[in-house]
């Protein structure tokens, strides 16, 4: 009832005209202004204190060092505005991506072994999607166990090592990782046409458009006629795919890939970079912009604290701070429920 | 009536003021209450009644204002410290635990450091037979069904020995005898000395039992009175503080259609035999082109899960589940979409929950539900297409809203359900059903929803209302279907239905 008291009386403050409006974006900032304004202090405060910080070259390095957790990154942001979380993005990225190379050593087309390694990804995007809608397993535990599936299946029956390496004469695939077009290194340029593609697709196409609406409320989305079911399925085979093209990208520009990369933080990480951009855990919230930007500014924090020469104990301090810190702004500009946030602490 | 002969009031709240970001939800308010008397809080939503409650039983800090509790100044930092001298509050969401049993949640709050479950028990078992209620006390909460949920609110409230205990909206959930019972207690609990407030929609209610009333409307003091200086029309009156309320429930019928009519007409929809589990039994009716048939009867009695199978949104049991016809055509849907593709919407009875987006604006609702009918079936989104929606059906739907960029969650009650209808009317629906369509909607906004109602009855969709207010389903029908206990079990003209009549099939 209060809610509602609290609604009327909302209304009748916002119908009390302009002054509301026009302090509306001083008294709401969004999260993705925070995070670029984050950014460009800390550009400008390793532009002044580091010399060569903000040359040409170093800023493609950063840009590159942060292209694969950017490129999972926009995946992932696919599937938490629809409500959902992909734990196991890192293992898909690695197993299907290290059978590519061990297949490149068979005498199919290469064309050929990327649709494998698509497809692989595929159906572990399908089967995520599948338990989440259909079996209704919370994705945390669903994800979390298709993930370690994925791994064994693909250590155990795909792959005959820890590491894989792609043969000798592969140059074609190494351009993918190696190569540089228009000045940049293909990694960075993967990664914006990646995230500009996911970009169109979440913004402009209504498929998008009914992804944000899953996010917000489910059960409203149902009822509007959305099909909801194999909409899920469809966020999760986004998210397997953008872990895919991250793997290919990773594979092919140390040429190799050492599967133990799923027992790093790098999933973490890329929550991190999701949450930092605006991309709120309760759904229907942030766009890949924001993501793009906090991408950048984790790799404009990175970089600087590595020319500074600060131990990588640091750094990860350094991004909890920043974890924290946006998960608190989000919570202050996004109240779930205005009443209880401005009553329980005041 | 009991100053006289207690001249001290337990509570006195004096210049209550509390204010949400920026805004009165209440200003100024004064308030008293002596020992043994129920005083009700009338106010439309909105009013504050629930803000000023809530003041009371330190669930919220007033921004300015005193409370005097036995005459000594007092402001309470969380409910446990105004349960320490014994003000209690009954929600109307229950606050108990679901998952402990009846006997713990009669202590919660108040647990010793070490618990013997055996004493918990016989001390529950006592305590809920002093107040002649029948629940076991080993029992968990998620067990008990609504009524038994407030019985057991009530025992704890008396556990707790409040000497005043608060009741937001007590009977909402209720059937009339359960309803009575629980007046029944409620004037025990005023002969032990206990003070009540009282808060309901149901004015009825409010008169028949409370010694005084209290008015608020705007967050503001309006009136108190006794109870016997009031009749209905004051209090509505005062609530409203422009127009009367009987205009709101005026029948008109459908318009341009008299129920005679009704038999030409074409039928859009027939439900025969369907069955659903526990709650919809082998329940048969049909719903014709043009016409409003309002469905009847006590919250439980299966109305929201037939609504629900007929687009979709549950399934009714597969075998010997019964038929559905849609002009004609059977019809058995999986899930909403297929429903909505076929022209059928459903309107909830639970806007907060399913009925809007709320990280949208208003616009992006109605263009969304727009995009996933069939009439918006394409590829890209379209700007120009979604500002030309919006504001359309705002206008017709007269949703009162500063833009149509301003977010659902930030409209009243009434503009809330405006979007949410206009969200289903921009499916082009053949056949609507609306769930409480007036539930929870400031009596401003009634009339407007009703009026609604009827244009699309008579631009010739097919309306199914579902509601449990009796005045409602008189204004609005054209025909009356009783439901109990899964079934329809009576059927009414127009022309022949009371108030009465409906009641009596609904409960017997």
């Amino acid at each position: 009832m209060s809610r509602q008291d609290l609604a009327e009386t909302a209304e009748n403050a916002s119908l009390n005209q302009n002054s509301y409006a026009k302090k509306g974006w001083l008294k709401k900032p969004s999260q993705e202004l925070i995070v670029l304004a984050t950014a460009l202090v800390c550009f400008l405060f390793f532009a002044v204190t580091l010399t060569g910080f903000a040359s040409f070259g170093n800023l493609v390095t950063m840009l590159r060092s942060i292209a694969v957790l950017g490129i999972l990154s926009t995946g992932m942001a696919v599937v938490v505005i629809g409500r959902g979380l992909d734990l196991s993005q890192v293992s898909v990225m690695a197993i299907s991506s290290a059978w590519v190379l061990t297949l490149m050593s068979s005498d199919m087309s290469l064309v050929t072994i990327m649709f494998l390694g698509l497809g692989f990804a595929l159906v572990v995007g399908i089967l995520n999607g599948w338990i989440v809608a259909f079996i209704e397993i919370p994705p945390l535990f669903a994800t979390l166990a298709t993930g370690l599936v994925c791994f064994g299946v693909g250590r155990w029956v795909l792959l005959s090592g820890v590491h894989a390496y792609p043969p000798k004469e592969a140059a074609d695939f190494l351009f993918l990782g190696q190569g540089i077009v228009f000045g940049l290194p293909m990694p960075v340029l993967i990664f914006l046409v990646v995230a500009g593609v996911i970009h169109v697709f979440l913004r402009r196409t209504t498929i998008g458009r009914h992804i944000y609406g899953l996010g917000d409320n489910i059960l409203a989305a149902r009822l509007i006629g959305i099909s909801v079911r194999p909409l899920i399925i469809l966020t999760y085979m986004i998210s397997a795919a953008a872990a895919f093209i991250a793997g290919i990208t990773t594979a092919a520009t140390v040429a190799s890939m050492n599967t133990e990369i799923v027992n790093s933080t790098l999933i973490f990480d890329v929550l991190l970079v999701v949450v930092l951009g605006g991309v709120s855990l309760s759904g229907g919230r942030g766009g890949i912009v924001s993501v793009v930007v906090g991408a950048i500014l984790i790799g404009i924090l990175l970089n600087g604290m590595t020319i500074l020469n600060i131990n990588s104990d640091v750094q990860n301090i350094a991004k909890a701070v920043v974890l924290l810190a946006a998960i608190i702004v989000d919570r202050r500009l996004h109240p779930k429920d205005e009443e209880t946030d401005k009553q329980g602490d005041h | 009536m009991n100053e006289n002969t207690t001249p001290k009031p337990i509570i006195e709240i004096k210049g209550a003021t509390k204010i949400y970001g920026g805004v009165h939800a209440i200003e100024n308010v004064s308030f008293d209450l002596y020992p043994g008397e129920i005083h009700a809080l009338a106010g439309e939503n909105g009013a504050g009644k629930s803000t000023l409650c809530k003041s009371m039983a330190g669930t919220i800090k007033l921004t300015s204002g005193s409370i005097y509790i036995n005459g000594e100044e007092r402001s309470f930092a969380d409910p446990g410290e105004a349960l320490d001298v014994g003000i209690a509050m009954v929600y109307q969401e229950t606050s108990l635990v679901p998952s402990m049993s009846v006997a713990q949640n009669l202590r919660l709050g108040k647990e010793q450091f070490l618990t013997r479950m055996r004493g918990l028990y016989i001390e529950g078992q006592v305590m809920l037979q002093t107040l002649n209620f029948h629940v076991d006390p080993t029992l968990s909460v998620s067990m008990l069904g609504a009524a038994q949920r407030q019985m057991v609110e009530i025992a704890r409230a008396v556990y707790h020995d409040a000497k005043v205990i608060i009741f937001d909206e007590p009977t909402a959930t209720l059937t009339p005898e359960e309803k009575q019972h629980f007046f029944d207690l409620v004037r025990d609990l005023k002969a032990r000395g206990v003070a009540i407030i009282y808060v309901s929609h149901a004015l009825e209610e409010s008169l028949e039992i409370s010694d005084r009333i209290t008015v608020l409307r705007d967050g503001k003091h309006i009136v108190t009175d006794e109870t016997g200086n009031m009749s209905r029309d004051d209090l509505v009156r005062h609530m409203v503080g422009r127009s009367e309320e009987q205009t709101i429930y005026h029948h008109e019928g459908s318009s341009g259609t008299t129920s005679g009519v009704a038999k030409k007409k074409k039928k859009m929809l027939t439900v025969e035999n369907v069955t659903m589990g526990n709650m919809v039994k082998n329940m048969s009716f049909s719903a014709y082109e043009g016409e409003i048939a309002v469905l009847a009867g006590l919250v439980g009695s299966g109305r929201t899960e037939i609504a629900k199978i007929i687009v979709g949104a549950y399934k009714r049991n597969l075998f010997h589940g019964g038929r559905i016809f849609l002009d004609g055509k059977a019809v058995r849907y999986r899930v909403p979409k297929q429903a909505v593709d076929d022209g059928i919407v459903y309107i909830t009875e639970d806007r907060k929950v399913e009925g809007f987006l709320e990280t949208m604006s208003i616009n992006d609702n109605i263009y969304l539900s727009w995009l996933a009918s069939k009439l918006g079936s394409s590829f890209l989104v379209s700007k120009k297409q979604r500002n030309t929606l919006g504001p359309e059906m705002v206008k017709k739907m007269a949703v009162r809203a500063p833009s149509g960029e301003t977010r659902v969650n930030e409209l009243s009650g009434g503009n809330q359900q405006k979007v949410v209808v206009a969200k289903s009317v921009v499916q082009r629906p053949k056949l609507v059903i609306f769930d409480e369509p007036t539930r929870g909607v400031d009596v401003g906004s009634i009339p407007e929803i009703h009026q609604i109602i009827r244009d699309l009855a008579a631009e010739g969709v097919t309306v199914l209302v579902i509601s449990s207010y009796l005045p409602e389903v008189m204004a609005l029908a054209d025909r009356v279907l009783v439901a109990r206990q899964g079934r329809i079990v009576e059927e009414f003209n127009s022309t022949d239905v009371t108030e009465e009549k409906i009641m009596y099939a609904a409960v017997h």
